[in-house]
C-alpha cells in the first residue's frame, strides 16, 4: 500500500482544480515526480508544492493499492478525484465544487462538506460525504440526458436541490434532509432520503426508486398513490414501517415508484 | 400632451431601437445637428433611450487616482492600464455584451481566449435558467411573424409585456393584423398567468392568479390534465380546478398557440425546471395542435451574445477559457456564482451595468478587484470601476449586427456621428486586443 | 507564389487523368501551363494528388447550427480539443455540431475547399453569412429555402411564372444565395398548423398547392434563368417507409423540363440526401429496401444528380428545413426536439439521433446509402455526402470511402458488426463492386463540381482554381481493397498532405499552415433589374404586413459576405 499524502502549504482564494490528482496518475511516482504535478489555478498552470507539502510512504504495484490522503483546507479545491476510476482518496476537509465527477470506480472519502455537483455523471465506485452537500449531486451534464448511471453516493449530512437528477442508475443514499425535486427527471437507479424532502419529489421521473423515510408535505399531481405496504421490499432490503406507494410522473408518462413512510 | 415635433432638418427611416428583445425596426429618427430631437414609432422605453441627451454621457476614458476619484486621462494610458491589469490576473471575468453589436462581442471573445477569462453575459442573471431547460428538454420556438400571422391562442406566464417589450403585443403578436388573422385582436384569444395583476393582465381576455414559486407544481397538473390524469385536490398553486381543466381545453382546441415567458419564471424558486417541464408542456400539446413558446429576452442584443458564441466557443455563456479551450459549467463558471465565490481577481464590463443588475453581496467583492467599465452612461457601476473608457451607442452612433428575441438578425445603422472622444465597444476591444497580444509576446 | 508539385500520381477524372504521374503547375492561384524558374518545388512522388473536395450538401452554418450548438453543450463538449503549442489554428470544440472555425479546420485537413451550405432561410440569411465569416478556408455557396415561401405559393397558385422568375432572381440576391433550396414543398407550411403533406400531389390546405407544382414550378424558373445549379430537392414524405414510391414520381416529375442551354450541367434536378427517402413497406415492421427501384430509374434517366447522405453510426444531430417530420422523430425517441418556425418563408427542426450498429433501423438505413454507391452505373450522377451532421457528421468521410474501396471490409461490416437488417432487407448483399481513387474522384470532386455549376473548380485542367489536395498515400504500393488498409485509408483521407487552395498552402503534413477567410459564393442574376424594381414595388405593401422586419432591412448588406465569389448569370429575358 501507497499512501501519498498532501498537506495544504499555501491557501488561495482562488479555487485549485486537482483533476490530475489520481491514484492511477501518481501510484508509481516518486515523491519529486509528485511534486511536480500540474494543477491548476485560475488561468495558470502550477506544480503541486507550489501549495501543497507531498509526503509518500509505502510503495503500490498497482493504483488500486494507492491512497490519497488530503489533509488541510480544501474547501477552494475543485474537481477533486474527479475521473478516479480505482483507489482511494480520503480529504479531511470541505471540498469543492465537483468531487467525484465522472468517477468511474475506486473510493473517495470526504470527511466534511462538499459543494455543488458532487458525483456528476459518475458511473462507478463510491463516493462517501460525512457532511452536506449542495445542489445538483449525481446530476447529468448540461444537455445529457443520463446523470449518475452506476456505483453509489452515501451523504451523511443534507443534500442540496435536484439530487440525483437525469439519475439513470447507481443508487444515492442520504441520511439527512433533502432541498426540493430529488430524483427529477430519473430514467432509473435508486434514492433513498432518510430524512425529510421540501417539496416535489420525482418531478418528471420516467423510471427508477425514490424512497423517503422523513417527513414530505405534498407530492406532485402527477403521482398516483397506488398501494399502502407495511415493511416493503425495495432495492433488496426490507424497509420497517408503513410506505405509501405512488407512481410517476404520470405527466410525463412515467412509471417510477416514490416511497413515502407514513 | 407633448407637442409634436417640427424643428428637424433630416429624417432616417427604418432604424433599428437598441432598447429591448423586441429590436423594432420601424423607427424614424428626426434628426438636427447632429442630433437626434424626436422619433417616431417607437415606445416610451426606446425613444427615451434614443433620445438621449448627453447629461450623463462619459465622455473621456477616466482612472481611478489615489484618492479614489475617477480622473480623466489619455486613451492610451487608460487602455495600457487595462491591458496590463487583464494581462496579469488570474481569474478574469469579462461580462456584459447585452448593448453591444455581435461584431464587438465577437472582438471580446478573442479577448477572453488570449488571456483565459471567463466571458458571460446577462443570461447568467435572466434567461440562462431558459437556456439550460432548452438543452435538458428542447427548444420549441417560433419567430414572431409567425405568431403575428397565424397564432389564435397567446399565453403571457410570468412576464409583463405592456410594461417591459411595450410593442411586442402591439407589433408583434396580439393586436395587428395577420394573414391568418385579418381581424387583428379580435381574432385572438390573450391569457395572462401571473401572480400579480400586470398591465397585460388588465389587456387580456383571462388572468389567472397562481402562487409565487408554484409554477413547477402548476405545470405539472397542467401536463397531468392533459395527459388524460385525474387531479385529487381541488386547487393547485392557488388556483382553482376548475380553471385549469378550462386552460387545457382551450389549449388542445387551439389552431396556433404560442406562449410567452420571462422571468416570472426563470427566477422563481425551481429557476430552470419551471422552464423545464413549461418546455415539456409545449410538446405534449403539439400532439394535440401546434404550440410554440419564446423566451421574452430583455436587451436588445443579449440573445445576439448567446448566437455568436455558440458560433465562436459551441457554448452560449459563461465560457471559460481558464485552460485555454473553453469550458462551461452553470454554477461554476458563471458571472454570479463566481462572484459569490469570491473568484475573480478582474473584472470588465461591457455594455452593462452590474451596479444595477447584481445582488449586494455579489457586488461586494467587485469593490475588492480591480475593475473596468466600458460603457456609454454614468451608471452605478461608474461608480465602482478603476478604469471607464466611454463608448458609442449601438443602432445610433455605431453600426452592427443584433439579434431580436426570436434570432433574426438585424443590421443596425449609424445615424450621427459619435462625440469626439468616444470610441465604438468594437475599436476598444480591438486596442485592448492588440495592447494585450503585444504584452503577451514581450512575455 | 508559383509552385510545382512534382510527380504525383493524380486524379483528374473531369479530364480524363486516371493515375497519371505528372506535375501540377501552379501560379496567381489558378492551375498553368508553365511557371516561372522562381516556382517553388514541392516533390509528392508517388503521392495520390486529387482536386480539392467539393462538398454538395452539408450542414455548416446559420440559425439550425446555432440551435444546435446552444441546445446540445454535451454534442460541443465531446469535440473539444485543445489548441497545440504553435499551431496556427485555435482550438476545436464540437463532435456533430463543431464551431465555425473547427468546420473549417476540420474541412481543411480532409482536404476539402468547397462546401455547400444547403439550406438558408433568406430572412436570416445575415446569420448563415457572418457565421461563414468565421469559417475559415473554404469556398461557401449556400443554397437558398424557396420550397414553403409564401410569395412563390401565390405565384404558383396563379400560374405566375414571370413574377416568380423576377422573385427568385431578386430573392437570391437578398439571401446572397447560390441555387434554389426546395425541402419537403408545402408539408413545412403544413407545418403551421401542426399538419404536414402526404406525397407530391397532397395540396397544403390554405394555398391548395402541391408538391408536384412548386417543384415543377421551381425548376422552370431555374432553367429560364439559367443558374449555375439546379433545383436542389428534398422531397415530401422523408425517412417514411413507403417514401419511394414519392421519391420516384419526384424524379419523373421534371423529367419533360429543358434545360437552360448555357448551363454546363447535366441535370435539372438534384436530389438530396436520396438514402433518407428509399424506403418500402407500409411501417417500420415491415419496411424493406427501395433502392433498387430509384437505383434502377437514375441508372436509365439523364436528367437527375443526387446525393447519398449515407449513415455512419455516430450519436449525431439531425437538423432539417423539414420541420414535421422532426416531430416525427421526436415522437419515436423521445430525445430532445428542438424546432423553429419561420415567417413567410419555412419551417425548421432538429432532433438529436443515436444512430446504433446493432439498431435494426440505423444498420437498414447505413445499408441502403451503400446500396446506392454500389448500384450506380454513372458515378458522375452521385455526390458522397452524409447529409451533414443528419446522417453522421463530415468527418466520416473517408471512413465511407474505406468502405467503399474494399468490399470485404464491407462484407464484413454488414455480415459480422451491424443488424440483421442490413442484409435481410436490403440488396447490398448482392455487390461486390469496389471504388478506385479515380471512381472515388468523381464521388467527392469531380461530379459535385459539376452538378453545382463551378466549373472552375473539381478538376485540375489548365485555368481551373488551383484547389489541390495530397495525400500521403504511395498509390502504386498501396492496397485499398484489403480489410485491414480501411483504416489507413481513412486516417490518410483525414489528414491530408498538401491541401492547396487557391494556389496558397492551407494544410501540410498534418498542421495547417494558412487561415484565410472563406468566400462567399453567389449567383447574381443580371438582366431582370428592372422588372425586380417593379416587382418589389408592388410586394412591398405585403411584404411589410407579413414579416417582422422592415423589408428595407431584410437583405443582406455587402459587407457581410466578404470575400465574395460573384457568379453572374446572364439572363436572356422572360
Amino acid at each position: 500500500m501507497k499512501t501519498i499524502t498532501i498537506k495544504t502549504k499555501k491557501l488561495t482564494q482562488i479555487p485549485i482544480e486537482f483533476d490530475n490528482i489520481l491514484p492511477e496518475e501518481l501510484y508509481d511516482k516518486p515523491k519529486d515526480q509528485i511534486d511536480n504535478t500540474i494543477i491548476y489555478h485560475g488561468n495558470k498552470e502550477e506544480v503541486l508544492s507550489t501549495y501543497y507539502d507531498v509526503s509518500v510512504s509505502g510503495i503500490a504495484s498497482s493504483p488500486d493499492k494507492c491512497l490519497i490522503h488530503l489533509i488541510g483546507d480544501y474547501s477552494h479545491v475543485k474537481y477533486i478525484g474527479s475521473h478516479l476510476s480505482c483507489g482511494l482518496i480520503i480529504v479531511d476537509s470541505d471540498v469543492d465544487l465537483h468531487v467525484g465527477s465522472e468517477m468511474s470506480g475506486g473510493h473517495i472519502i470526504v470527511n466534511g462538506n462538499a459543494e455543488s455537483y458532487a458525483g456528476r455523471e459518475m458511473s462507478g465506485g463510491l463516493l462517501e460525504i460525512i457532511g452536506n452537500t449542495k445542489e445538483l449531486c449525481g446530476c447529468a451534464y448540461m444537455g445529457q440526458w443520463q446523470g449518475m448511471t452506476g456505483g453509489k453516493i452515501i451523504i451523511y449530512g443534507n443534500a442540496g436541490k435536484q439530487l440525483g437528477e437525469s439519475m439513470a442508475g447507481g443508487e444515492i443514499i442520504v441520511k439527512g434532509d433533502c432541498d426540493y425535486l430529488p430524483g427529477i427527471h430519473m430514467s432509473n437507479g435508486y434514492i433513498q432520503i432518510d430524512g425529510d424532502v421540501t417539496q416535489w419529489p420525482a418531478g418528471q421521473m420516467k423510471n427508477g426508486e425514490l424512497v423517503i423515510n422523513g417527513h414530505i408535505e405534498q407530492t406532485l399531481q402527477g403521482f398516483r398513490k397506488i398501494e399502502a405496504v407495511i415493511n416493503p421490499y425495495i432495492h433488496g432490503e426490507y424497509h420497517i414501517g408503513r410506505y405509501n406507494h405512488y407512481i410517476g410522473d404520470e405527466s410525463a408518462r412515467g412509471k417510477g415508484s416514490v416511497w413515502i413512510k407514513e | 400632451m407633448h407637442e409634436p415635433i417640427t424643428d428637424y432638418d433630416k429624417v432616417v427611416r427604418n432604424c433599428s431601437c437598441s432598447y429591448c428583445g423586441n429590436n423594432c425596426d420601424d423607427i424614424t429618427y428626426l434628426i438636427k445637428d447632429n442630433n437626434i430631437v424626436g422619433v417616431r414609432h417607437a415606445c416610451r422605453l426606446g425613444a427615451s433611450k434614443i433620445i438621449n441627451d448627453n447629461d450623463q454621457r462619459l465622455l473621456n476614458p477616466m482612472v481611478r487616482n489615489s484618492e479614489g476619484i475617477l480622473e480623466e486621462t489619455s486613451w492610451d494610458y487608460a487602455l495600457e492600464l487595462t491591458a496590463q491589469l487583464l494581462h496579469d490576473s488570474i481569474r478574469p471575468v469579462l461580462y456584459g455584451w447585452g448593448e453591444t453589436s455581435v461584431e464587438a462581442i465577437k472582438k471580446g471573445c478573442q479577448i477572453a481566449q488570449a488571456t483565459g477569462s471567463v466571458i458571460d453575459n446577462q443570461s447568467t442573471i435572466c434567461h440562462g435558467a431558459t437556456i439550460q431547460a432548452f438543452q435538458k428538454v428542447g427548444h420549441p420556438v417560433t419567430t414572431l411573424g409567425e405568431v403575428k400571422n397565424r397564432a389564435d391562442v397567446i399565453i403571457y406566464i410570468g412576464t409583463n409585456p405592456m410594461d417591459d417589450h411595450p410593442r411586442h403585443l402591439t407589433r408583434y403578436t396580439t393586436f395587428p393584423e395577420g394573414f391568418f388573422r385579418p381581424n387583428g385582436r379580435d381574432d385572438r384569444t390573450l391569457i395572462t398567468i401571473d401572480p400579480k395583476y400586470t398591465n397585460t393582465a388588465k389587456v387580456s381576455d383571462e388572468w389567472i392568479q397562481f402562487n409565487p414559486n408554484e409554477d413547477y407544481s402548476l405545470i405539472n397538473a397542467l401536463r397531468v390534465i392533459l395527459s388524460g390524469g385525474e387531479l385529487n385536490t381541488n386547487e393547485i398553486a392557488g388556483v382553482d380546478k376548475d380553471t385549469l381543466y378550462k386552460l387545457v381545453e382551450t389549449m388542445k382546441n387551439t389552431e396556433n398557440g404560442v406562449i410567452f415567458f420571462g422571468l416570472g419564471l426563470t427566477q422563481t424558486l425551481t429557476k430552470q425546471r419551471s422552464v423545464d417541464i413549461l418546455i415539456q408542456l409545449v410538446e405534449d400539446l403539439n400532439r394535440y395542435s401546434k404550440w410554440s413558446m419564446l423566451p421574452m429576452r430583455g436587451f436588445f442584443n443579449v440573445n445576439g451574445f448567446n448566437i455568436a458564441m455558440t458560433s465562436e466557443t459551441g457554448y452560449p455563456y459563461g465560457v471559460d477559457f481558464a485552460r485555454g479551450y473553453p469550458r462551461y459549467m452553470i454554477g461554476e463558471t458563471t458571472t454570479i456564482d463566481l462572484l459569490n465565490r469570491r473568484e475573480p481577481d478582474f473584472f470588465l464590463a461591457v455594455a452593462a451595468d452590474p451596479g444595477i443588475q447584481f445582488p449586494g453581496y455579489s457586488l461586494k467583492h467587485l469593490a475588492s478587484i480591480p475593475t473596468v467599465q466600458i460603457d456609454t452612461h454614468w451608471g452605478p457601476y461608474t461608480e465602482l470601476s478603476d478604469i471607464v473608457l466611454p463608448s458609442t451607442r449601438v443602432g445610433v452612433e455605431t453600426a452592427g449586427t443584433g439579434y431580436r428575441m426570436d434570432s433574426i438578425p438585424i443590421y443596425m445603422k449609424k445615424v450621427i456621428d459619435k462625440p469626439e472622444n468616444c470610441h465604438s465597444d468594437e475599436w476598444i476591444l480591438t486596442q485592448l486586443y492588440n495592447r494585450i497580444i503585444n504584452l503577451k509576446e514581450a512575455g | 507564389m508559383e509552385y510545382i508539385l512534382r510527380n504525383g500520381v493524380v486524379y483528374d477524372p473531369t479530364n480524363k487523368v486516371n493515375g497519371e504521374c505528372m506535375d501540377i503547375l501552379i501560379k496567381n492561384g489558378k492551375i498553368v501551363e508553365d511557371v516561372s524558374s522562381k516556382a517553388e518545388v514541392i516533390d509528392v512522388k508517388g503521392k495520390l494528388v486529387m482536386p480539392g473536395g467539393v462538398d454538395s450538401h452539408s450542414h455548416i452554418a446559420g440559425p439550425k447550427l446555432s440551435v444546435g450548438r446552444l441546445y446540445r453543450p454535451e454534442d460541443i463538449r465531446a469535440g473539444i480539443k485543445p489548441k497545440s503549442e504553435n499551431a496556427v489554428e485555435g482550438f476545436e470544440a464540437g463532435f456533430s455540431l463543431p464551431t465555425c472555425p473547427t468546420t473549417g479546420y476540420r474541412y481543411t485537413r480532409m482536404g476539402y475547399t468547397t462546401v455547400t451550405e444547403a439550406a438558408v432561410p433568406p430572412l436570416e440569411a445575415k446569420h448563415t453569412h457572418e457565421e461563414i465569416n468565421s469559417i475559415p478556408n473554404l469556398d461557401i455557396p449556400t443554397l437558398t429555402l424557396f420550397g414553403n415561401n409564401w410569395f412563390m405559393l401565390k405565384y404558383v397558385k396563379d400560374n405566375n411564372l414571370d413574377d416568380l422568375t423576377v422573385f427568385i432572381s431578386k430573392w437570391l440576391k437578398l439571401a446572397k444565395g447560390y441555387g434554389i433550396k426546395i425541402v419537403n414543398p408545402c408539408g413545412s407550411e403544413a407545418w403551421g398548423w401542426g399538419k404536414n403533406v402526404t406525397g407530391l400531389d397532397d395540396p397544403e390546405e390554405h394555398w391548395n398547392v402541391t408538391g408536384r407544382e412548386v417543384i415543377r414550378s421551381l425548376c422552370m424558373v431555374n432553367e429560364k434563368l439559367g443558374l449555375p445549379h439546379s433545383i436542389h430537392v428534398h422531397t415530401n414524405d422523408l425517412g417514411n417507409p413507403g417514401n419511394y414510391e414519392t421519391t420516384l414520381e419526384t424524379y419523373d416529375c421534371v423529367k419533360d423540363i429543358k434545360k437552360n442551354k448555357h448551363v454546363d450541367r447535366d441535370q435539372v434536378i438534384h436530389m438530396t440526401h436520396q438514402q433518407f427517402h428509399a424506403y418500402k413497406g407500409t411501417s417500420w415492421r415491415d419496411v424493406t429496401s427501395g433502392a433498387p427501384e430509384l437505383i434502377d430509374y437514375i441508372n436509365k434517366s439523364k436528367h437527375m444528380t443526387f446525393d447519398v447522405g449515407q449513415l455512419t453510426f455516430d450519436e449525431t444531430t439531425t437538423m432539417t428545413a423539414d420541420a414535421p417530420n422532426e416531430f416525427d422523430l421526436y415522437k419515436l425517441t423521445g430525445l430532445k426536439w428542438a424546432n423553429k418556425d419561420i415567417e413567410v418563408e419555412t419551417a425548421s427542426g432538429l432532433i438529436p439521433e443515436i444512430y446504433s450498429k446493432r439498431a435494426p433501423v440505423s444498420a437498414f438505413q447505413w445499408a441502403i446509402g451503400l446500396e446506392f454507391f454500389m448500384g450506380i452505373d454513372d458515378p458522375w450522377k452521385m455526390v458522397l455526402t452524409t447529409d451533414s451532421p443528419n446522417a453522421g457528421p463530415f468527418i466520416r468521410y473517408p471512413k465511407i470511402i474505406s468502405w467503399l474501396m474494399s468490399n470485404s471490409k464491407l462484407m464484413d461490416m454488414a455480415t459480422n458488426e451491424v443488424h440483421p437488417w442490413a442484409l435481410n432487407r436490403t440488396s447490398l448483399g448482392c455487390y461486390d463492386k469496389e471504388y478506385t481513387w479515380y471512381d472515388i474522384a468523381i464521388i467527392t470532386r469531380g461530379a459535385p463540381a459539376k452538378i453545382l455549376g463551378l466549373t472552375d473548380r473539381g478538376h485540375l485542367g489548365v485555368g481551373a482554381k488551383a484547389d489541390i489536395s495530397v495525400y500521403d498515400i504511395n498509390v502504386d504500393e498501396f492496397d485499398p481493397t484489403r480489410k485491414s488498409n480501411a483504416k489507413v485509408v481513412e486516417d490518410k483521407l483525414l489528414s491530408s498532405k498538401l491541401t492547396i487552395k487557391d494556389g496558397e498552402i492551407l494544410h501540410k503534413d498534418g498542421s495547417i499552415t494558412k487561415l484565410v477567410n472563406s468566400s462567399h459564393v453567389w449567383s447574381n442574376v443580371k438582366g431582370l433589374e428592372e422588372k425586380e424594381d417593379a416587382l418589389i414595388k408592388r410586394i412591398k405593401p405585403e411584404f411589410n404586413k407579413y414579416y417582422t422586419i422592415k423589408y428595407e432591412n431584410y437583405g443582406v448588406p455587402d459587407h457581410y459576405i466578404e470575400p465574395e465569389t460573384r457568379i453572374d448569370v446572364d439572363c436572356e429575358g422572360l
